[in-house]
C-alpha cells in the first residue's frame, strides 16, 4: 500500500515540479542530447507511476510473495473468476493500464499519420516547384525569403531557398545544410512526434506541455552541435543570424527570438562540455526515472517473496 | 520510375509557366520532344494528374482540352513556404529553422552578438 501511495504522490508532484526544475537546469544547453533524454525519462516516469500505483494497490504483496508460481496461480484464478484476487480491483488496474496505453497508441498514430500525409503533400509540391542540386545535396526553391528546413521521412531531403543562397556565403550554406542533415540523420522528427503525442494524449499535464517546448528547442541545439563538428562555429552563428533576421519581422509575436539568441551565443562562445561527474548524474537520473517506478512497485512483492522463501537464510 | 514521373511533372509545369498562355497536350508534347522521346499518352496522363492536383486548369476546345497554369510558380512557392512555416503545430512534418519571427529589437541583438566577435574567418 505504501508503494502505491509513494507512486501516486510522485506522479502528482512530478507533473508540476519537474517542468520547473528541469527548465531551470543550466547544464541542458551544454549537453542537449542528455537533456532530451532527461525530459523523455521524466515523461515516462509520470506515465508509468500512476498505472503501477494502481497495480501495487490491488495486487497484494502476499500473492507475489508466494513466488511466481503463486502469481500465475492467482492470475489463473482471476481469469476463471476465482476468489484469489479481488477480481474487480485487478480489473480496474488492468483497465487503467490498458486505457493509458490505448490513448497513447491512438494519439501516436494520429500524429504520425498526419505528419506523413503533410510530408507527402509537401514532397509532391516540392518535386514540381524545386530542383535537386547535386552539389549541395539539397532541394533548391525559388523564393526570396531566406529559409532552410528539412523534410523528414522516407524521401527525406534538406530544402533551401534561393533567398538563403543569395544572403549566405558558401561556407554558411554548407553549415546550415549540415544542421538540416543532422536533423534527418538523427530522426529528430520522431523525437518531436513522441513529445507531440504525449501532449495530445494528456493535454493538461504541465510536464508534457513543457517537455514539448523544451525538446523542440534542444533538438535545434543538438543539430547545431552536430553541424559544428565539421563546420566552423562562426559560420553556423553567422548563418543563423542571416536566416533569423532576413525574414520579415513580426510585431505580434513577442518572445520569439530567445532560441535564436541562445543558439548564436552557444556557437560563438562554446561552453565546456559536462564534466564526467555531471554526465554520470544525468545518466543516473534518467535511469532512476525510467526504472524507479517499477522498482518501487516491486518492493513489497520482492520483500514478501524474500520473507517467504528466505526465512531460513534469516534464521541462519 | 516514380521519380521520373515527378521530373516529368516538373518539366511540364515549368513549360506551362513559361508559355503564359493556354496550351494543349500536343503543344507540350512537341516542346518536350525536342529534349526527349516521349509518348502522347504519357504527357496526357501526367497533365491530367496535374489538373487533378489543382495545378492546371483546363477547358474543352474542339473536343480536346486546352490547359493553363492556375497560378504562377512564385505564388505556389510562396504558398508552400507559408504553410511550411505555419505548420509549427505539427513539427513532426517539417523541421524549420526559427518558426518564431523576430522583433526588430531581437534582430538587432542578434546582429550585435555577431558584431562583437572578431571578424576573422568571416566574410560578409
Amino acid at each position: 500500500m505504501i508503494a502505491a501511495v509513494v507512486l501516486g504522490l510522485y506522479a502528482i508532484i512530478a507533473t508540476v515540479t519537474l517542468p520547473k526544475l528541469l527548465a531551470q537546469a543550466q547544464w541542458a544547453e551544454r549537453a542537449p542530447r542528455l537533456a532530451i533524454a532527461v525530459w523523455q525519462a521524466a515523461c515516462a516516469s509520470v506515465l508509468t507511476s500512476p498505472v503501477l500505483a494502481i497495480l501495487a494497490a490491488v495486487v497484494p504483496a502476499s500473492v507475489v510473495g508466494h513466488g511466481l508460481a503463486g502469481l500465475f496461480e492467482a492470475c489463473a484464478e482471476f481469469l476463471s473468476d476465482g476468489p484469489g484476487l479481488s477480481s474487480t480491483a485487478v480489473g480496474v488496474a488492468l483497465l487503467a493500464g490498458a486505457t493509458v496505453a490505448a490513448r497513447i497508441s491512438y494519439c501516436a498514430a494520429a500524429v504520425l499519420l498526419r505528419a506523413r500525409r503533410e510530408r507527402q503533400e509537401h514532397a509532391e509540391m516540392l518535386s514540381v516547384l524545386g530542383r535537386h542540386d547535386r552539389a549541395l545535396g539539397a532541394v533548391v526553391v525559388d523564393h526570396t525569403e531566406p529559409m532552410a528546413y528539412c523534410l523528414p521521412g522516407r524521401q527525406s531531403r534538406a530544402v533551401i531557398t534561393t533567398g538563403a543562397l543569395h544572403s549566405l556565403t558558401p561556407d554558411q550554406v554548407a553549415a546550415v545544410l549540415a544542421h538540416e542533415q543532422a536533423h534527418l540523420r538523427g530522426r529528430h522528427h520522431l523525437v518531436l512526434a513522441g513529445a507531440e503525442t504525449l501532449i495530445r494524449a494528456f493535454p493538461h499535464v504541465p510536464l508534457f506541455a513543457q517537455a514539448r517546448i523544451e525538446i523542440a528547442r534542444l533538438i535545434e541545439l543538438l543539430a547545431d552541435d552536430v553541424a559544428a563538428r565539421r563546420h566552423p562555429r562562426i559560420h553556423i552563428a553567422a548563418a543563423l543570424v542571416r536566416l533569423a533576421t532576413g525574414r520579415f519581422p513580426a510585431f505580434s509575436l513577442g518572445a520569439g527570438g530567445e532560441t535564436a539568441l541562445t543558439r548564436v551565443r552557444r556557437m560563438l562562445h562554446p561552453a565546456d562540455p559536462l564534466s564526467r561527474r555531471e554526465r554520470m548524474a544525468g545518466l543516473i537520473s534518467v535511469a532512476v526515472m525510467v526504472a524507479g517506478p517499477a522498482a518501487v512497485a516491486a518492493i513489497p512483492g520482492v520483500s514478501a517473496f524474500l520473507a517467504h522463501h528466505c526465512h531460513r537464510l534469516f534464521l541462519l | 520510375m516514380l521519380r521520373g514521373l515527378g521530373d516529368l511533372e516538373s518539366a511540364i509545369m515549368d513549360r506551362m509557366w513559361d508559355y503564359r498562355q493556354p496550351a494543349s497536350v500536343r503543344d507540350v508534347l512537341e516542346d518536350l520532344r525536342r529534349d526527349r522521346q516521349i509518348a502522347y499518352t504519357t504527357v496526357m496522363t501526367v497533365m491530367d494528374k496535374l489538373h487533378k492536383k489543382g495545378l492546371l486548369g483546363r477547358e474543352a476546345v474542339n473536343r480536346a482540352y486546352v490547359y493553363k497554369a492556375v497560378a504562377t510558380k512564385a505564388a505556389y512557392t510562396a504558398e508552400l513556404m507559408r504553410t511550411t512555416l505555419a505548420s509549427g503545430g505539427n513539427q513532426a512534418a517539417t523541421l524549420v529553422h526559427f518558426l518564431e519571427r523576430l522583433t526588430p529589437e531581437e534582430a538587432a541583438a542578434l546582429e550585435a552578438a555577431l558584431e562583437v566577435f572578431p571578424p576573422k574567418g568571416r566574410r560578409t
